[in-house]
């Protein structure tokens, strides 16, 4: 009898466990953490380089081929990102693609930075193209190009790419909840 | 769903599935076969064309995406007998040896010529990245500034 | 053209490189093995079909325009050209008068061998002049005979027979000719008197590759031509078991799913309905056993698999023991290597009830002809190859299976079926350059001279797989010619030296990258020889010179060395963060020598500038013997930088370009200065020898420039 209340306790503990899970959002995650989980997942950062060179794939190598931001971003001349990016992924030949893609600029560059650098960067008007609170929630939540990252195709091989470890939704509300609370930055070292 | 565009100064209307690769519709449909596959990928350059102008690489470019679009191949580069400038100085400098990459290249090298009539040797490094396993590399980047010589730029 | 009803027979000389009576009791025979092989390795594969009928070769149009039929196949080398230069010559036209076509089975001649080991221009050159001088002769004649004179009074000139008050066009004389007789071979014009063997003709294909006309196999159109696409396992040493199509039976344009023993494929009205139907279809694959990168590199290894001595000069292996007093060693190591050629490998079948027709890029049309003949049940000469010009060889169509496979799909549904590999197929489909592991040993004389040398090559069979070397002479050889070329050692006045070869069984096929074992095996002699050379405190360049006799091969190499090293102003220290490194090989009969430029960017190294000195004997088209040492040069370092095939979760990876790095315009050296020696022999190779040297060239001159020796390709600092 003892075993058997165990076990449903444990079961009990599990089940909720895995609903908690299934929110995606564990009582210990906050809005910032949540937010930060998919702004820093490689989906995002491949196109935030500190330098002039994107990076793609799972394991983020530069990209091949010696594509470079050029000017403002979309490539130079004859080597735009439209010249093999399309304004949607192209799962046949494995090409993800996005409405404008193009590299973040180097003023939002996030490789090599740690979360509270990249807030505090993304909240500056100097570094974010004079966007208020407003309008960078609208563009967490609304670009196209930002919300690609959970609809990223597959690979040339047919692959899957990999997705953010929080649902689109999840992060669309985290934000929300983010900003709402006034946007804070938490102090602790990450 | 049929999609119309001008393709080498031709208006045509095409009735294929509209997110077939616009190479296959060039190269089979239109039977226009200087533009070539090497990867499907957009990884090689081979399918390189011009979509207004642009380089675009045309495997990773579905049909739909040319709807109103003026299209140029390489079969479109020369003005009746009078070969472009690119494949004029192509022909100078004698580039191709197995040929099958050389239209992309030429392609590419078209629409940098367009933007940048008079490009540096860090311009050629950055802008063609098509993949030539014959490695005619060297006579290309000569032909590439000779090509600028001849457009005057 | 009538056809000829009479013939009178002549001979031609054949040249054979293993005379028959050498074949009879050698295969235990160890010397004489060693000399078939050093002579294999420094000549020449013959011609090996019809050289008797110039109407099987040249077809004069009423227009006068010449048909050249070429049973060599053009993949960017410039033979088309080369050749038609040759015959331009004997035939009395303008080489601009000729159209060279590849020529197809069943209306010109047919190649037993195959285009490829630098052969195609010097065993043609004797016998394509002799048929373009009797075509001429044959011309001559019949226009006497019609005109009524003899042909004593006639000559011909860029297509114009003339003489005592007659001209007349070789098509006006083919427009009114009968039966034509075939006379001796006349002789043949002096070489003084060359108008463009020698010059730098343009290519004849120029025009064609400049406005891309549709020349290449992979743009073959026929009516009612549906397009097919075949299955293929990700993983290695995979045998079909069967597969699930349901899902694919009724996709867009699907027309019929074949499943065959050996593999399942999808025929529909497009490429893209094949490829999303084929996606669609679940194959079952059997492997052997798991194969991860590992267990490759483990396999090749020097002391594995079976031992052939190639090379035997005095007491090598006594004097090189491993206690031997003062003993040098090093081993060096090259990866798998892909082709990699733009144009994928494919076929468009045309399969009928009585026969079939393929249009195909190939370089051995006689065993493609003979695989689909094979596999449709049918008689040879029912199976007609027209060949196409192809986008890239080096190797890679030696083996054309997507012919017979073509074939199959367009027997199943009584149309003609277009079918070519995805790229990812292509790269995991490669019959690729093995992999190496050399060892290298050696000893010096107290005044620094070497005393004795040995090397041992591991490599992955070159030849062993390969539909083209004859069952004899694999027999006969033992060892695998193809991994161990470039491997001998070629300085003979070294007193004791030795060659060995391990041949290695690998799960994936490997064959002929161009130069087959050259640049690898150069890499690891060319780099030990430098390393010697400091052992020694001798001046590497001299080092090299010290240890060659006068033969009249190592003359040769000498005049090529030293040409090098000073046409290149070699220098051993490093100046303005640049480095130089020598190196040099002898391939089929040529001798090549490289100075390479180095510096480092970024952590990369980067060829500057290379100056290439080369020997090829006669040199028809010095534009494109140079274009050969160019792109030799810059392929060879591709390789050498940055090329790498894996086996990774018993599968061959990568599968695309870029994660398959590849040399691009911004890598090539912006400096390539090449020196043909001139010589009037006849013209030797050209192709392949050009790229032996550049591996350890560039690793010497990285040495210098860092103190480090990297003994590894691709190399990495």
């Amino acid at each position: 009898m003892k075993i058997l209340l165990t076990g449903f306790v444990l079961v009990a503990l599990t089940l909720t466990g895995l609903a908690m899970t299934a929110t995606t959002t564990a009582p210990e995650s906050t809005p910032f953490d949540v937010m930060m989980s998919a702004l820093t997942h490689k989906r995002c950062v491949n196109c935030h380089p500190s330098g002039d060179r994107p990076r793609q794939g799972e394991d983020s190598h530069t990209h091949n081929f010696n594509v470079q931001r050029g000017i403002d971003g979309h490539g130079v001349a004859a080597l735009q990102c439209a010249t093999c990016h399309r304004p949607e992924n192209n799962d046949f030949a494995g090409v993800p693609g996005a409405p404008h893609w193009h590299l973040a600029p180097r003023e939002m560059a996030w490789e090599g930075k740690t979360r509270t650098e990249i807030a505090r960067q993304m909240l500056d008007p100097d570094r974010n193209g004079g966007k208020s609170l407003d309008d960078i929630v609208r563009h967490l939540t609304e670009d196209e190009l930002v919300l690609w990252a959970w609809n990223p195709g597959v690979d040339d091989e047919g692959v899957p790419r990999e997705k953010p470890p929080v649902s689109k939704q999840a992060y669309i509300t985290a934000v929300k909840e983010w900003a709402a609370a006034g946007a804070p930055i938490p102090q602790t070292a990450d | 769903m049929p999609t119309t565009f001008t393709i080498n100064n031709r208006p045509v209307t095409v009735d294929i599935d509209p997110d077939s690769p616009l190479l296959w519709v060039v190269r089979d449909t239109l039977d226009l076969k200087g533009t070539k596959f090497g990867c499907g990928k957009a990884a090689c350059g081979a399918c390189t064309l011009h979509v207004d102008g642009m380089a675009v690489r045309s495997c990773a470019f579905p049909l739909k995406y040319a709807e109103g679009k003026t299209i140029t191949t390489i079969e479109g580069l020369a003005e009746g007998d009078n070969l472009h400038p690119v494949q004029q100085a192509w022909t100078e400098m004698v580039v191709p040896q197995c040929g099958y990459c050389q239209p992309g290249f030429m392609m590419a090298t078209a629409a940098l010529l367009n933007k940048i009539p008079n490009p540096t040797d860090d311009d050629i490094d950055a802008n063609i990245v098509n993949v030539c396993r014959c490695a005619t590399y060297y006579r290309m980047r000569k032909a590439i500034h000779r090509a600028a010589e001849i457009s005057g730029g | 053209m009538p056809n000829p009803t009479s013939s009178s027979r002549r001979k031609f000389l054949v040249r054979a490189t293993v005379g028959v009576g050498l074949l009879v009791g050698t295969a235990y025979c160890a010397p004489i093995r060693r000399k078939i092989a050093e002579r294999i390795d420094g000549s020449v594969q013959s011609y090996d079909g019809n050289t008797e009928d110039p109407l099987l070769w040249f077809e004069i149009t009423t227009a006068n325009r010449v048909i050249f039929r070429c049973p060599k196949m053009e993949m960017g080398q410039g033979i088309f050209t080369g050749l038609a230069q040759i015959a331009a010559e004997e035939l009395a036209v303008d080489v601009t008068q000729i159209d060279v076509i590849p020529a197809a089975t069943d209306s010109g001649p047919i190649d037993k061998f195959g285009t490829g080991g630098s052969s195609t221009t010097a065993s043609l050159w004797g016998p394509l002049r002799d048929l373009a001088a009797t075509m001429r002769v044959m011309l001559i004649n019949e226009a006497a005979r019609q005109a009524g004179v003899a042909a004593s009074t006639l000559s011909a000139a860029d297509g114009v027979i003339s003489g005592g008050g007659l001209s007349v066009t070789y098509g006006e004389v083919v427009a009114r000719a009968g039966n034509w007789e075939v006379p001796d071979v006349p002789p043949l014009k002096p070489a003084k008197d060359y108008r463009f063997v020698g010059k730098p003709v343009a290519r004849v294909d120029l025009r064609e590759k400049v406005i891309g006309a549709p020349i290449f196999g992979m743009d073959v159109s026929l009516p009612g031509m549906l397009y097919g696409a075949i299955v293929r396992p990700d993983g290695l040493a995979s045998t079909f078991k069967g597969a699930d199509t349901s899902a694919a039976e009724g996709m867009p344009g699907v027309v019929r799913i074949v499943t065959e023993k050996d593999f399942v494929g999808v025929i529909a009205t497009s490429y893209v309905e094949a490829e999303n139907a084929k996606r669609k279809i679940v194959a079952t694959w059997k492997n052997d056993r798991s194969w991860d990168t590992f267990d490759v590199e483990a396999a090749i290894r020097v002391g594995k698999g079976k031992a052939i001595e190639i090379q035997k000069e005095g007491k090598a292996k006594r004097m090189l023991k491993d206690d031997a007093p003062g003993l040098i060693t090093a081993e060096y190591f090259s990866p798998i290597g892909a082709h990699a050629q733009l144009e994928p490998s494919g076929a468009v079948a045309d399969v009928r009830a009585d026969g079939a027709t393929i249009h195909i890029s190939t370089q051995v049309v006689d065993h493609t002809r003979r695989e689909v003949a094979e596999r449709l049940g049918m008689k040879e000469d029912a199976i007609v190859i027209q060949p196409t010009y192809l986008g890239g060889g080096f190797g890679r169509r030696l083996h054309t299976p997507n012919a017979m496979q073509a074939a199959v799909l367009s027997r199943a549904v009584g149309q003609p079926v277009k079918c070519f590999f995805t790229r990812k197929e292509e790269f995991q489909n490669d019959t690729f350059r093995p992999p190496t592991h050399n060892v290298l040993k050696a000893t010096l004389t107290p005044d620094g001279r070497i005393a004795a040398l040995s090397h041992d090559i591991s490599s992955g069979d070159v030849m062993y797989g390969s539909p083209l070397l004859p069952g004899v002479l694999k027999t006969l050889i033992g060892a695998d010619l193809g991994a161990w070329r470039g491997g001998m050692i070629h300085y003979h006045g070294i007193p004791n030296y030795r060659a060995v070869s391990w041949r290695v069984r690998l799960p994936f096929a490997t064959s002929w990258w161009r130069g087959l074992g050259l640049l690898a095996n150069t890499f690891a002699v060319e780099s030990f020889m430098d390393e010697l050379a400091g052992h020694a405190g001798k001046d590497p360049v001299g080092f090299r010179l010290d240890h060659l006799t006068d033969s009249k091969e190592d003359v040769r190499m000498a005049k090529v060395i030293a040409a090098c090293a000073e046409r290149a102003g070699y220098r051993n220290d490093a100046v303005d963060g640049r480095a130089m490194g020598f190196a040099c090989s002898t391939d089929t009969g040529t001798p090549c020598a490289h100075v390479a430029e180095v510096s480092l960017q970024d952590g990369r190294i980067r060829v500057e500038k290379v100056t290439c000195v080369l020997d090829p004997g006669l040199v028809i088209n010095p534009d494109q013997v140079r274009a050969q040492c160019e792109g030799s040069i810059i392929m060879g370092m591709s390789a050498v930088l940055y090329e790498r095939m894996q086996v990774k979760n018993s599968s061959l990876r990568p599968v695309i370009y870029g994660a398959y790095e590849m040399a691009l315009i911004k890598d090539a050296p912006r400096e390539i200065d090449v020196l043909l020696l001139e010589n009037d022999d006849a013209p030797g190779a050209v192709g392949e020898p050009p790229m032996g040297p550049i591996g350890a060239a560039i690793a010497n001159a990285v040495y210098r420039l860092t103190g480090e020796r990297i003994r590894r390709m691709p190399l990495e600092v």
